[in-house]
C-alpha cells in the first residue's frame, strides 16, 4: 500500500459566513488528485489547512507525513505551492525570482529551469508587473517545478489561461508523473483538465466533501439514460437514479450508482430505452451539486 | 545544508529596498554636510525637516514593506517557502529595523554634530536624544501593529495614532522641568529625569517584540 | 520509446478516455507499428505521453491484457501479446465490429439482410475503383 501523502481528518474551520464540516481526505503518493466545486465551496479553504496558513479548529493534518501547521517549515521544503492568492513581485523580473528560489532550493535543476523558460515563453529579463496573467501563472508554476518538490499543491493552476497555456501547464503537470514518488493535489473549474489528468477526484460543495473517489469508477457509476415513455406509463422510481427530467414522452434520467441492469429495469416497466450515454465531469458536476443541495435541503 | 531562509529573505528585502536605502544614506550625507555649511536659522529648520523626513520614512517602511506585501498578495508567495509566521516576523523585523537605522543614526549624528560645530550648550544633549527616540519609538508601534494586524487597517490606525502623539509628547516633555533645566549648560548633565525617560523610551521596544511575538504565535490564520 | 505524437484523447469522442487509448494502442498492433512480443511503454510513460491520468491508461491496459493484446510481467514492463497472427486477429475485430455497426444501422432504417448485401457489394465496387493513393487507409 503506497504511503499517504496527504492525510486529512475530520477537519472542520467555522468562518462567520462559511463552514468547512468534517473534511476527510486522503492522497496516495504518486497520484494526481483533482479537487473540483462550485465557487465558495471550501476548495481555497482547504487548501489553505493543508498548507499549514490557517488552523484548523478540530481535525488532523498530515502532509508528506508532517503535522501541519505545527511542522510546516519541515514540509514546505518538498512542497511548491501556487494559488490564485498568491502573487509574485511586481517590481522585480522573473530571473530575479528563479535566482531567489534558488538561493534558497538546493534542488534546483537550472537546465529544466532554462527549458521551462523556453516552453512557456516567458522573458527571463521582464518585470512580472509586465507579465500577461497567462505568463505570472507560468511564471509561478515555472518556480516550483525547476526544484521538482515531491507534491505539489495547486489552487486553480489552470483558471483564466487560454488552451496553448492550459496545454503547456498539463503536459508538464503529467510530467511530473514519470517519477512515482511524486504528488499532484489541484483544483480546478476546468472539469475537462481534472478529468483528462486526474487519478483521483474529490468534490466539494458549500464545505462538505460530496464525493471522493478513483476518477475511472467515479465516471463508471454515472450514465444518462434516453427513455421514450408511452403514454399511460408510470416510470418506476429506481435505486441509484438521482434524477428524471420528463418533455413529453421523452425522458432523461441520470444516475449516479449505475449498473448493468438499470436499462432492463426500465424496458420491463414499458418505456423504451434509446440510449446509455457515459457522461463528462461537467455534466456529471451540474447534476452532483444539483441533487446534493436537494439532499440537505431535505 | 539548507540554506537559512530567514537570511534570505531579509536579504530580498534589502535587495527590493536598495534604491530607497542608498538614498537615505545619500539624503543623511547631505544634511550633515548641509549642517556644517548653513547658518543658524537653516539648521534649525533643516534639523525639524530632517525629523518629519524620519518620522514619514518610520512610516513608510512598515506600511510599503509589510502591509503592502499582504495586500499584494506577496506575502502568500512568502509563506509558500520553508519558513514560519514567526520567521517571516523575525525577518520583517529585522530588515525593517535596519533600514530604518540608517537614516535614524543619520538624524542621531546630525544632532551631535550641530550642538558640536554650532557650539551649542552640551546640555542639550539629553533631550536631543530624548527628542531623536520618538521617531524610532513611532517606527517601531507603526512596524509592530502592522505585523500583528490582519488588514492595513492597523498599520493605518497606528500611524495615526503615532503622528498625534508626536505633539502631544513634546508638549509633555517641554514641561518637565528636570528635562528642561538644564538645556543652557556647557556640560552634560544627565539628571535622574532624562535617565527615567530615556529607561522608558528605550524599554518599549523590547516590550513591542515581545507583544509583538506573542500575538503572532497565537494566530489561526496566518492569511 | 519516444512520445506518442499521433494520438490525442478528443473531447468530442464520446467514448470514455481508456477505450479510446485501448483503441489506438490495438491499431498500433494493427498496422505492424508494434511487432507481436515487441516492448510497448510503461503505464507511467505512456500516461506522461499522452498527457493523461496514470490510473486510466493503467486500466486499458488491463483490460488490454485481458483481451489478450498485450502482456504484464511485475517489474519487467509491458509488450505486446506474442501470439502469431495478433495484427491480423485485431484487424479483424475491427472488421466485425463494424459489420454489426452496419447492421444495427441498416436494422434502425428498417432496411432487409438482402438490401445490406447488395449495397455492401456496391461499396466494393467503389472502392476497387477509386485511384491507389485512397487504398489502404484503415
Amino acid at each position: 500500500m503506497s504511503e499517504l501523502a496527504i492525510r486529512m481528518s475530520e477537519v472542520s474551520k467555522k468562518y462567520p459566513y462559511f463552514t468547512l464540516d468534517n473534511i476527510h481526505l486522503d492522497v496516495p503518493q504518486g497520484q494526481i488528485m483533482g479537487l473540483i466545486g462550485p465557487n465558495g465551496a471550501g476548495k481555497s479553504t482547504t487548501i489553505r489547512i493543508l498548507m499549514g496558513l490557517v488552523h484548523p479548529d478540530r481535525g488532523e493534518v498530515r502532509v508528506l507525513g508532517q503535522r501541519m501547521p505545527q511542522n510546516q517549515v519541515a514540509a514546505k521544503w518538498d512542497i511548491g505551492f501556487a494559488s490564485e492568492d498568491m502573487r509574485l513581485y511586481d517590481s522585480m523580473t522573473v530571473g530575479w525570482h528563479m535566482h531567489f528560489i534558488q538561493s534558497i532550493y538546493s534542488n534546483w535543476d537550472a537546465a529544466y529551469a532554462g527549458l521551462l523558460l523556453k516552453r512557456f515563453g516567458l522573458p527571463a529579463m521582464q518585470k512580472v508587473k509586465g507579465l500577461s496573467h497567462g505568463q505570472r501563472v507560468k511564471a509561478a508554476l515555472l518556480l516550483i517545478l525547476a526544484r521538482r518538490p515531491k507534491l505539489l499543491v495547486l489552487d486553480e493552476p489552470t483558471t483564466g489561461l487560454d488552451p496553448v497555456a492550459r496545454h503547456e501547464i498539463l503536459r508538464e503537470l503529467t510530467g511530473v508523473m514519470a517519477d512515482e514518488g511524486r504528488t499532484i493535489l489541484f483544483s480546478s473549474h476546468h472539469t475537462q483538465d481534472v478529468e483528462q489528468i486526474s487519478d483521483q477526484i474529490t468534490f466539494i460543495d458549500r464545505g462538505r466533501i460530496i464525493d471522493s473517489m478513483d476518477k475511472e469508477q467515479y465516471l463508471d457509476r454515472w450514465r444518462r439514460l434516453r427513455l421514450e415513455v408511452p403514454n399511460g406509463i408510470e416510470l418506476p422510481s429506481l435505486p441509484g437514479v438521482i434524477e428524471v427530467k420528463r418533455s413529453g414522452r421523452l425522458a432523461v434520467a441520470i444516475a449516479n450508482a449505475f449498473v448493468a441492469d438499470l436499462p432492463n429495469a426500465y424496458e420491463t416497466s414499458g418505456a423504451r430505452v434509446h440510449a446509455v450515454e457515459s457522461m463528462t465531469l461537467e455534466e456529471i458536476f451540474v447534476a452532483n451539486v444539483e441533487h446534493s443541495r436537494e439532499e440537505v435541503e431535505a | 545544508m539548507r540554506g537559512s531562509v530567514v537570511g534570505a529573505l531579509i536579504l530580498k528585502d534589502l535587495r527590493m529596498w536598495r534604491e530607497a536605502i542608498v538614498l537615505s544614506i545619500l539624503g543623511g550625507v547631505i544634511a550633515l554636510a548641509v549642517v556644517q555649511l548653513a547658518n543658524e536659522v537653516s539648521v534649525v529648520v533643516g534639523s525639524v525637516c530632517f525629523f518629519i523626513a524620519l518620522i514619514l520614512v518610520g512610516t513608510m517602511i512598515p506600511l510599503a514593506g509589510i502591509v503592502n506585501e499582504r495586500k499584494n498578495k506577496n506575502l502568500a508567495f512568502v509563506m509558500s517557502l520553508p519558513v514560519s509566521s514567526i520567521q517571516y516576523t523575525t525577518s520583517k523585523l529585522l530588515s525593517s529595523t535596519g533600514i530604518y537605522l540608517i537614516p535614524w543614526m543619520a538624524l542621531v549624528a546630525a544632532g551631535l554634530l550641530i550642538i558640536q560645530v554650532r557650539g551649542f550648550p552640551h546640555g542639550l544633549i539629553p533631550l536631543a536624544l530624548i527628542l531623536e527616540l520618538l521617531p524610532f519609538i513611532g517606527f517601531a508601534i507603526i512596524t509592530a501593529a502592522a505585523l500583528m494586524g490582519e488588514s492595513e487597517g492597523w498599520g493605518i490606525l497606528a500611524n495615526v495614532v503615532v503622528q498625534c502623539s508626536y505633539g502631544l509628547t513634546w508638549f509633555f516633555i517641554s514641561r518637565v522641568p528636570e528635562v528642561m533645566k538644564y538645556n543652557n549648560s556647557p556640560v552634560i548633565v544627565w539628571s535622574p529625569t532624562d535617565l527615567r525617560i530615556l529607561g522608558t523610551e528605550v524599554a518599549i521596544i523590547p516590550l513591542l517584540l515581545v507583544l509583538t511575538y506573542f500575538v503572532l504565535s497565537r494566530k489561526r490564520d496566518f492569511i | 520509446m519516444t512520445g506518442d505524437g499521433a494520438f490525442a484523447i478528443s473531447q468530442s469522442d464520446k467514448r470514455p478516455m481508456y477505450l479510446q487509448i485501448m483503441e489506438h494502442m490495438k491499431q498500433r498492433v494493427a498496422v505492424g507499428d508494434w511487432a507481436e512480443g515487441q516492448a510497448i511503454p510503461s503505464i507511467r510513460q505512456m500516461a506522461v505521453d499522452l498527457q493523461v491520468s496514470v490510473i486510466t491508461v493503467k486500466r486499458a491496459y488491463l483490460e488490454l491484457e485481458r483481451e489478450g493484446v498485450i502482456v504484464t510481467q511485475q517489474g519487467k514492463g509491458s509488450r505486446v501479446a506474442s501470439t502469431p497472427g495478433l495484427g491480423g486477429r485485431l484487424r479483424e475485430q475491427e472488421l466485425e465490429q463494424h459489420l454489426e455497426q452496419a447492421t444495427r444501422i441498416a436494422a434502425m432504417l428498417g432496411m432487409r439482410p438482402k438490401e445490406l448485401e447488395h449495397r455492401l457489394r456496391e461499396a466494393g465496387d467503389r472502392i476497387a475503383g477509386e485511384p491507389v493513393a485512397e487504398k489502404g487507409t484503415i
